[in-house]
């Protein structure tokens, strides 16, 4: 009995594997993501052209004092000049060509707080940002020291709050970042279901729509059959994911190793972090913050995640999702009698799957939640939504092992009741069944 | 002994009964022909022998035994509405069917190679099916279903989509299964396929058996006593001589002064009575009794006009 599963299960993956489609898709998935790697590394290479800046700065508040450090690579640096310069000249002039943006500070800068530059190509959001901060650091200490505070004083006022929340329990981790980690897994089972159980949909309605089901049902029992068709398609998918992590992987590795050396270089992100440590004391910007932030996302993914665990757990949800929703894509492909007709069908279920992952990612921001609870409970829902508490720490094991069992328990009721509409529905060409119709098959006993 | 033997077998769907109560058994080395209206019940009833939906009550039996989910193996079933995998290559389809009636993978390739040459068509083992005629997947499925030698063989309507050749290929070979000794059960609507091949034959109509027996003598059962009558003569003469004892069916002319009349015999009348009749007016060339034909058989039988019933 176990080898005629095994047979489908065969055929099925054989079949979809040699599909020319499959090699296509294979192919072309790392393909278009490492390209898209390539284009958003390229783009913020092209980002890091220095902006000339030229800060017309009559009552001289600037020069000599905007702070910026020494950087070798950063997005503008800035020339003073104490003249009026016309925009006419600005444009005109040689003297100015080479500069790509003017700034105007008015000596009552102070008092309007108004700043006008004009530029010859738009600049990036980057460099806009990093100019504002320089600029408005100095001019915020021209302002302390025109109230009487010193600059050493405002530095100090000035300085962020290293904000820190921790939990009462010494042992638990900061799960802030590990969240995320757990919407990834929650895609990863959305897509899955989504590409693949629909497949099934296909898969049975081809069998139907040929009428090959009539000699299969003489040979093996219809549970089988889906049973076998669900697993193989299931194999193709995990297949076709395997090979694309792998590819995506490979890829972003040779670009790391041979074009991008400089920005994926992890001594050279170590560098930049260090620079940003070195700068804390002296002036503290936005900037350098955020690499610090960026270095406990990366802390987090390497110590903070608890990989061993969430990896098996997403294996099981990922397993006991893709059961669950392949069962119901059976009964779809069982119930139709065309492929036209199956989109129809499919739909709803396609949508209801969408709503459940676009709530999934809502539950990141609350995953102790009653809603986010009781979602990580119902097995329709919980492959999606459990991951997410699992990886915010939100989860007692009571409460993972009732979500377990509940979802054991669907599995098995709806895989039965998918079997006796598909015995059922296999051998009925010519109309679309309807929900009335679907809910009688479940009633038949033989 | 009987290979298949099926009991009382109810199905009832919502709404309505699709087998009232029917048994029939086949014999070892038999074709048995399964007939009946469209709509009758003959495919559920397939479909109950093969396992594929349960009855309501009834019991079938193969080889005298309670039928039993691995029998499948002992089963070939060549369904009405057949299909293949469009995609899928014709050796490695025959290989995949083999393999789950429980072949051997060695078994199974001796086998589909001989049967392919038997039929001369290797040259198709790695051609997609869809590459095929339908007359080419008809042969493909036929191979599909006898492969693994079954001693039960279910084939509805197996003559559908073949050329005249190609049927009478297979024609050949249903009989060549059956001399080796295969059971066969023949669902068709082709009567002439039916008085040909099949030894005994049930007719199913609106659910229930309404006729089951040898093909010899389900005819028998339904002769109306009437003598085709070949004569040189005059038919109006002919005529005149029958009285109220004889029924004259009808008469077709052969030339101009030969005919061949249709009598039934009525009221416990013999055959030398008519003859005695009709002798002084025409000189009689032969007589032959009218046994009907199968197409006769189902149509009466169907429309309720069983020939005995006014005997």
């Amino acid at each position: 009995m176990m080898s005629k599963v095994g047979l489908i299960i065969k055929r099925e993956y054989g079949a979809r594997v040699k599909k020319r489609s499959f090699l296509l898709i294979t192919a072309f998935v790392p393909l278009l993501v490492a390209g898209l790697v390539f284009l958003a590394m390229w783009f913020s290479i092209q980002e890091i052209k220095q902006i000339n800046v030229l800060v017309v700065d009559p009552g001289n508040l600037c020069h000599g004092k905007v702070f910026t450090g020494d950087e070798t690579n950063a997005p503008a640096i800035f020339s003073f000049v104490q003249e009026d310069v016309s925009l006419d000249d600005f444009q005109h002039h040689e003297t100015y060509n080479g500069f790509d943006l003017m700034l105007g500070i008015q000596a009552q800068v102070i008092t309007n707080k108004g700043i006008k530059g004009v530029y010859r190509e738009p600049i990036t959001p980057k460099a806009e940002y990093y100019i504002k901060d320089k600029i408005e650091l100095r001019l915020e200490e021209y302002f302390a020291l025109d109230r009487g505070i010193s600059i050493n004083e405002y530095r100090q006022i000035r300085q962020e709050f290293n904000f820190n929340l921790s939990s009462i329990d010494p042992d638990a981790q900061d799960m802030t970042y590990a969240r995320w980690v757990g919407i990834v897994f929650s895609t990863l089972i959305f897509l899955f279901i989504y590409i693949y159980a629909s497949q099934v949909t296909h898969g049975v309605l081809e069998e139907k729509t040929s009428r090959i089901v009539e000699i299969l049902v003489s040979s093996v029992k219809p549970f089988q059959l889906m049973i076998g068709k669900i697993i193989g398609i299931g194999l193709v998918g995990l297949t076709q994911f395997a090979i694309w992590i792998v590819l995506i992987g490979l890829s972003l590795f040779l670009m790391r190793e041979f074009i991008f050396q400089d920005i994926l270089n992890p001594e050279v992100l170590a560098d930049a972090m260090t620079n940003a440590g070195n700068l804390t004391g002296d002036a503290m910007s936005g900037q350098s913050s955020q690499i610090m932030k960026d270095s406990a996302l990366i802390d987090v993914i390497y110590n903070g995640v608890p990989w061993s665990t969430l990896l098996f757990l997403f294996l099981i949800y990922f397993i006991g999702g893709y059961l669950l929703f392949g069962a119901i894509f059976a009964i779809v492909g069982a119930a139709v009698d065309s492929e036209t007709d199956s989109h129809q069908a499919m739909l709803p279920v396609q949508l209801i799957v969408i709503f459940i992952y676009v709530i999934g990612c809502f539950v990141v921001f609350n995953p102790s939640g009653a809603t986010a609870m009781w979602l990580s409970q119902i097995p329709f829902t919980s492959p999606f939504i459990m991951l997410q508490r699992i990886s915010a720490g939100a989860v007692h094991y009571t409460e993972l092992l009732l979500s377990l069992l509940l979802l054991a328990v669907t599995i098995f009721v709806t895989l039965k009741g998918a079997a006796k509409v598909y015995r059922t529905g296999i051998l009925m060409y010519g109309k679309k069944a309807s929900w009335k119709e679907i809910f009688k098959w479940l009633r038949y006993s033989k | 002994m009987e290979v298949l033997r099926v009991e009382n077998i109810v199905k009832q769907y919502a709404g309505h009964t699709a087998l009232d109560d029917i048994s029939i058994g086949t014999k070892k080395g038999e074709i048995f022909g399964l007939l009946g209206p469209n709509g009758a019940g003959k495919t559920t009833l397939i479909r109950v022998i093969n396992q594929i939906i349960g009855p309501d009550s009834g019991k079938v039996f193969l080889d005298g035994k309670p039928i039993h989910p691995e029998d499948v193996a002992k089963i070939g079933y060549l369904p009405e509405e057949r299909g293949l995998y469009k995609k899928m290559k014709v050796y490695d389809q025959v290989m995949y069917f083999a393999r789950l009636k429980g072949m051997g993978k060695v078994e199974a390739k001796r086998k589909i190679d001989h049967w392919f040459e038997k039929f001369e068509i290797t040259s198709w083992y790695n051609r997609k099916v869809e590459e095929l005629s339908k007359g080419m997947a008809q042969k493909i499925q036929f191979i599909i279903t006898v492969l693994h030698e079954p001693k039960l063989l279910i084939l509805d309507e197996p003559f559908s989509g073949f050329d005249p050749i190609n049927a009478q290929l297979i024609r050949n070979e249903i009989l060549e299964l059956k001399k080796n000794g295969a059971s066969i059960l023949l669902s068709t609507h082709n009567m002439n396929s039916v008085e040909e091949i099949c030894d005994s034959i049930a007719l199913i109509d609106q659910s229930k058996l309404i006729l089951n027996g040898k093909l010899a003598e389900v005819k028998k059962e339904f002769k109306s006593n009437t003598y085709a009558v070949q004569f040189k003569g005059m038919t109006f003469g002919f005529a005149n001589a029958l009285f109220a004892d004889f029924s004259l069916e009808k008469s077709e002319q052969i030339d101009e002064d030969r005919a061949v009349a249709y009598v039934k015999l009525l009221k416990g009348n013999t055959l030398n009575h008519l003859l005695k009749t009709v002798m002084p007016v025409v000189e009689i060339e032969s007589i032959n009794e009218v046994i009907p034909s199968m197409k006769d058989v189902f149509i009466q039988a169907v429309q309720g006009k069983k020939g005995g019933n006014d005997e």
